[in-house]
């Protein structure tokens, strides 16, 4: 057995409740929505919060509901089997659907939440270990000590996003609510994260993740999720690229954008794909998106098998073009 | 190593919940795991332990219908839920078809994935539709097993998925 | 006609039957260790070292002690007796006592009312430590100056060194027409039973010891427990409960074990310890990694000439079983195929890590794998088919190996026919496109150890069966049920012999108080022994039952027969009765109705050189696989499509069981192959122990495996059975590396296969054809 710290446990019964109680004391609660990410994190010794907040008896965080313009919100607390299997997000987002079926497990799908996905912990082979683990290495930066073990001579924490869902949606342009005493505030999911690993998101402590919103997907909207993992199931991504194409009526691209995953602290956007705009999306174009995401993307030890992972950037990116599956409106 | 626990904090929470159709009221501390609370407050010691942390499916139990791993749920967040252990499966005498197929596959080696393995394709055979065997393999992707290689597990579910749709009178 | 010897045509032997443990396992009604609770029970947890290689000053249990809810904290000083599995080789402490010898070495030991409690105690203890300079490559542990592990120890970081030869193997070479060489590497992997370890300690104020473990071998526990704690031999018990899988990893005495006993003896209160996922990495005793040099020749016509094996052993802080282990290395891949002549020169060394030992075919696996690669990469020079090559070579039944083990019943050559035709390997091999491939492996292993741990005269097993009036037959054994149908073995046994149903056998085994001595859960012996000595047992009793059923009947003995629940005349079939009415019978006629059994191993199956019994085995098993594999060309990503094992475990007693070994050692092959690694970093610490960075295979990652039986009459083996548990795990490694080969055209000689390796290869390889 992995004992837990001792916490007081807090249940609000709805949005208002949640975000007083969290207001009272941000610096020193922490919120539990699936807890799969923060329980072992919490028997790892990671973290000792003095509170536990859980969500779920937050009616406000459930759901999925589609907005009039035909996007769809998804509740911060809706759980990853149910973003999967939902036949909206199926039809107008498969690489959504696809990410969030990918994740860890059956049973781990059905406790862990979207809003626990996107707030993910980033990981590090020399984080995610229990506390006599890391005692014996000596502490690394992101925790208990001065030293990167990844890269020796580094100032910052470069332990990964390792999350699936987030890709997919920065490459649908979902944003996401924040919403704390203080207000609310709505960010584009690529603002969210911020590229640092000890903490690589903008959330304020005293701030809940309430919904997703995806915008309407454009006409002729291609998308697709590549996951590699070792294992296929029970693992995290040890690299994932997702991919949104707006085609023309004539095939040629109007905007494609890439977004890699499980590098470092951020997902990153591929730069530079403007130059397949007008024309089509051919075995040429999808090289070069191949070859410029294979030099953009440097994956590192964080993760362990990184000159693989480096390897297989490109083929993964063709894959996933290759695989590039429409969104259907009604459905 | 190990943080400290904040002193004062361990005030145990009142909880009700309904296991195995048993209403049950207990007080926790709310750093309790429905694992712990179900293994060694209730005696139920059918759900297992492998890694306490969420990688095995060894402590999978039905949380409101749905597979949950209980080693990483806090019985706290389980007040006013309804759960399902191993225990629960057979009905008096009568065993659960997956479990008669299991007995008789021989698909239960040392049997400690086995309570985990048996919850997970309940949640999966309770669904409406036959499953084949690459919805088993699925289902059961969350549970490892050391013993069986799967075959004879996969066998075992898929052999009462189909005794339970011609008890149902085919699908 | 039937004959006294044959009591009745076979009945219950070769059905499948379901194991009689299932229906406590798919109910939760079966209690391992860490289910069960008593009165008063304390928690206890180990305190660790954070360091590969350090002395110890000082323990300071002070602030520890004084925490509410502590009751005793012990260390090394408590219990200053070394113990180990081999009595040669004993070099552990309970807890360390001067120096901790790798990153989890167990120092001190705390008990207090929870768990939580004894690990908020653990850490606080406090060590003194003097951190000495480590060593964790094993050539690094040669070196003349290399810091020295067992100070005491004659043969500095050398645990066994082992040197034979058998034939003439410079004459054999330079008769070759073909010789290939090379070096192989075998990561190292553990067990990964899902049940942690978990022992409880229980003291009677009248002097007897309990200890409830998870162990796979009780007796030795009940002897080192009472040789190291001081408790009379006699005043000892060890009761083995259910327990969750073991592979070999819990096949010798634990810190645990000594911890919860001292403890209970300290407190006068029971005491319990599971380990954490991450103490059991650390526990260990997995697989040795093995740095192997292959040479095998072979004549033009594919006559193997001679293998030369030179392998350096990584052993980890501890001897464990590393004396046997060296000798498994070299001398477990003379069968099925003959050699001319054989060398070995096999060195285990000492290492700060976590302790190496017996997993699931003990060193024997790495080796197989070395020398199955060599037998490809030489079919292939000589131009030949790789089953032909292995079938111009196959042993015969009554032949010696040439390291002169007898080898009794043989199936191998069966086994490769099947595995052909079942694959269609004639249509694939070499046919299939780029990237696909298929490969074929096969083994040896033994059916148990001739010679038990500790030289002594007595049995390897034995029972106790009682018959009662009621109709029921009790079955008492020492053995080692883990999950692969032991104790079912024994009921099948009794119901076989004499004629009762399964559910009117009771089998009760692994509890030293209760059960007379089986050896334990290892090297395969159960079936051969514990098997054997329950046939002895019960065709006694079966023979003194027909006898009055006979003189009631006033036919000849052999008329009659149990079968089926009932004693039937067999020449007049309408004429029967009751089991449980010949059972009473026979007990008014003789009394009480009770038998024992037991067995002892053939002397004369061995050569009798130095370490020539080492191996040596009553009977071997064999199997042979093909696995068919295919590669992603731009990942490397290596999928293994089907595994087709057929092994011969001479008559199988139980086919569903046999099949569920098979299934099981080859889908621990596979992830072997393509998923584990059990790797310790250059600084001591192991890479990651937990189950989400070791990656035991999932359903949706395993292969199926489509298992083959094929049945031989083993002149030793309980109605000629012989092992099934660890044998099937041989071949499958080098299959699926010979597929690769077939597959994608490059070897890959270390372990694990992983998509980094193979994609580094394939790329090498496409330069050099290049360039
Ligand atoms: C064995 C295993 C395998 C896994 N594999 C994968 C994988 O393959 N891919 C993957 O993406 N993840 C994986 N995970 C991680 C995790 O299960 C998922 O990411 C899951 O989505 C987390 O959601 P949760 O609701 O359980 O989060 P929690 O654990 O409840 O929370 C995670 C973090 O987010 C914060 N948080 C949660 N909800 C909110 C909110 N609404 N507003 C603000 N902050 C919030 C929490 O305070 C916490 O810091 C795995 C976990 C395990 C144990
Ligand atoms: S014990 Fe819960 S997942 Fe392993
Ligand atoms: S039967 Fe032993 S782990 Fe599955």
């Amino acid at each position: 057995m992995l004992p837990l710290p001792a916490f007081e446990w807090v249940s609000p019964g709805s949005l208002d409740e949640l975000v007083r109680a969290l207001g009272e004391s941000p610096g020193e609660s922490l919120l539990l929505a699936g807890g799969t990410d923060l329980l072992p994190n919490m028997k790892h010794g990671l973290f000792a919060p003095r509170r536990v907040i859980g969500l779920r008896r937050v009616r406000e965080l459930r759901g999925i509901a589609e907005t009039p313009a035909g996007g769809l919100v998804i509740g911060g607390g809706a759980p990853l089997d149910r973003v999967a299997t939902d036949p909206r997000v199926m039809a107008r987002y498969p690489a959504l659907a696809r990410a969030a079926g990918l994740v860890a497990s059956p049973q781990i799908r059905r406790m862990g939440t979207i809003g626990g996905n996107l707030c993910l912990e980033t990981r590090c082979v020399y984080y995610n270990q229990t506390a006599f683990w890391r005692g014996a290495l000596g502490g690394c930066l992101k925790k208990d000590g001065p030293t990167c073990f990844v890269v020796p001579q580094g100032r910052r924490c470069v332990a990964a996003m390792s999350a699936d869902t987030p890709a997919p949606l920065i490459a649908y342009g979902a944003s996401v609510e924040l919403v704390s005493v203080r207000g609310t505030r709505t960010l584009p999911v690529a603002k969210l994260f911020a590229g640092d690993g000890v903490k690589n998101n903008v959330r304020a402590a005293d701030e809940v993740l309430t919904k997703v919103e995806l915008p309407p997907p454009a006409e002729r909207l291609f998308s697709a999720y590549e996951k590699v993992r070792s294992r296929a199931a029970i693992d995290f991504p040890l690299l994932s690229i997702a991919a949104a194409a707006v085609l023309d009526a004539g095939g040629h691209v109007v905007e494609l954008t890439v977004v890699v995953g499980a590098l470092g602290a951020l997902p990153r956007v591929v730069r530079g794909l403007e130059i397949t705009r007008a024309a089509p999306l051919s075995r040429e174009a999808i090289d070069l998106v191949a070859e410029a995401a294979h030099t953009q993307c440097n994956p590192l030890s964080s993760l362990g098998a990184e000159d693989w992972r480096k390897d297989i950037v490109a083929p993964v990116v063709r894959r996933a073009l290759a695989g590039l599956a429409p969104s259907r409106i009604a459905g | 190593m190990t943080p400290e626990p904040h002193p004062g904090s361990t005030a145990l929470v009142p909880l009700a919940l309904v296991v195995n159709g048993d209403a049950v009221r207990v007080a926790v501390p709310a750093e309790r795991t429905l694992l712990e609370l179900l293994r060694y407050d209730l005696g139920l010691t059918g759900s297992k332990q492998g890694c306490d942390k969420g990688d095995c499916g060894a402590c999978t139990v039905l949380l409101d219908g749905e597979p949950v791993l209980a080693c990483i749920t806090l019985a706290v967040d389980a007040d006013g839920r309804g759960v399902e252990t191993v225990e629960s499966l057979a009905k008096g005498q009568k065993l659960h078809p997956v479990q008669t197929a299991v007995v008789n596959h021989g698909a239960a080696q040392c049997g400690f994935c086995t309570p985990g393995m048996l919850m997970s394709a309940k949640h999966l055979l309770d669904g409406s539709r036959t499953p084949t065997r690459e919805d088993v393999k699925q289902a059961l992707s969350g549970n490892l097993c050391r013993c069986t290689g799967y075959t004879k597990i996969l066998d075992a579910v898929e052999a009462a998925a189909r005794e339970m749709a011609e008890a149902r009178g085919g699908d | 006609m039937a004959t006294d010897d044959e009591p009745h045509p076979p009945w219950r032997i070769g059905t499948r039957a379901p194991n009689i443990r299932s229906f406590d396992a798919v109910t939760g009604r079966q209690r391992y260790a860490d289910d069960l609770t008593f009165p008063g029970m304390l928690h206890a947890k180990l305190v660790r070292s954070p360091h590969p290689h350090a002395r110890i000053r000082s323990i300071d249990t002070r602030e520890a002690l004084a925490l509410p809810g502590v009751h005793a904290v012990v260390t090394g000083k408590d219990m200053p007796v070394k113990y180990g599995i081999i009595p040669w080789t004993q070099d552990e402490y309970p807890l360390a006592l001067d120096k901790a010898l790798f990153v989890g070495d167990a120092v001190a030991c705390v008990a207090a009312i929870d768990e939580a409690c004894a690990a908020r105690a653990a850490a606080a203890v406090h060590v003194d430590w003097e951190v000495l300079p480590s060593v964790i490559e094993p050539e690094a542990a040669l070196a003349p100056d290399a810091p020295r592990l067992h100070e005491g120890h004659k043969h500095g970081n050398i645990t066994k060194s082992v040197q034979l030869s058998f034939g003439d193997v410079e004459g054999e070479f330079a008769a070759s027409a073909a010789i290939v060489e090379g070096d192989y590497f075998f990561e190292g992997t553990t067990h990964g039973a899902l049940e942690p370890h978990c022992a409880i300690g229980i003291w009677e104020p009248q002097g007897v010891l309990t200890v409830i473990s998870s162990t796979q071998v009780a007796h030795y526990l009940h002897r080192e427990l009472s040789r190291v704690l001081g408790v009379p031999y006699d005043r000892v018990r060890v009761i083995q409960p259910p327990i969750g899988g073991a592979f070999g990893g819990k096949s010798e005495p634990f810190d645990l074990e000594f911890c919860v006993a001292k403890l209970a003896m300290v407190t006068g209160r029971p005491v319990k310890l599971l380990y954490t996922r991450e103490e059991v990495f650390y526990a260990h005793r997995g697989r040795h990694p093995m740095k192997m040099h292959f040479r095998l020749g072979a004549t033009a016509d594919g006559r193997l000439t001679a293998c030369d094996a030179k392998t350096l052993i990584d052993g980890g802080a501890y001897a464990s079983f590393g004396l046997v282990t060296a000798y498994y290395s070299g001398q477990l891949v003379t069968a099925p195929l003959r050699l001319g002549a054989y060398r070995l020169d096999s060195t285990r060394v000492y290492t700060n890590k976590p302790a190496c030992g017996p997993k699931r075919g003990h060193g024997s696996v790495q080796p197989r794998f070395a020398f199955e690669v060599s037998l490809d990469k030489l079919a292939d020079r000589l131009g030949m088919d790789p089953i032909e090559l292995r079938r111009k070579n196959v042993l015969e039944a009554g032949e010696r190996t040439v390291n002169e083990f007898i080898i009794k019943s043989i199936g191998f050559r069966e086994c490769l026919d099947r595995v052909e035709q079942a694959s269609g390997w004639k249509e694939k091999r070499g046919k299939l496109p780029f990237g696909r491939g298929v490969g074929v492996a096969g083994s040896f292993y033994i059916s148990g150890t001739n010679y038990p741990i500790y030289p002594n005269a007595m049995p390897q097993s034995a029972v106790q069966l009682k018959v009662d009036r009621s109709g029921r037959v009790t079955v008492f054994c020492g053995l080692s049920e883990m999950g692969q149908g032991a104790d079912a073995m024994l009921a099948l046994i009794v119901s076989e012999e004499l004629g009762v149903d399964l559910e009117a056998i009771r089998v009760l085994t692994g509890d030293t108080d209760l059960t007379p001595v089986d050896l334990g859960g290892y090297s395969s012996r159960t079936t051969m022994m514990a098997g054997n000595a329950c046939l002895r047992g019960a065709r006694d009793l079966g023979t003194r039952i027909r006898a009055v059923v006979a003189r009631k009947w006033e036919c000849p003995a052999r008329r009659v027969a149990l079968a089926g629940g009932f004693a039937t005349d067999r020449e007049d079939t309408a004429r029967r009765i009751e089991i449980g009415e010949a059972f009473r019978l026979a007990e008014a006629e003789l009394g009480a109705l009770a038998a024992v059994g037991s067995y002892d191993t053939p002397k004369d199956v061995h050569g009798d050189y130095r370490g020539g019994t080492i191996g040596a085995s009553p009977a071997y098993s064999f199997t042979a696989h093909v696995a068919e594999v295919s590669v992603d060309l731009e990942t490397g990503v290596p999928k293994v499509e089907m595994i087709w094992a057929a092994h011969d475990a001479g008559k199988p007693l139980n086919p569903m069981l046999v099949e569920g070994q098979i299934e099981g050692s080859a889908y621990m092959g596979y992830a072997e192959a393509i998923l584990e690694e059990h790797l310790v970093r250059p600084d001591g610490l192991h890479r990651g122990p937990s189950l989400l960075d070791y990656r035991m295979p999932t359903s949706l990652d395993t292969p199926h495996v489509h298992s083959m039986l094929v049945e031989t009459a083993d002149p030793e083996g309980p109605y000629g059975a012989k092992e099934a548990g660890e044998g099937p795990l041989h071949s499958t490694i080098p299959a699926i590396a010979n597929a690769i080969f077939d597959a994608v055209g490059v070897r890959i000689d270390t372990l694990p296969f992983t998509a980094g390796k193979l994609l580094r290869a394939m790329r090498e390889q496409r330069e050099k054809g290049g360039g």
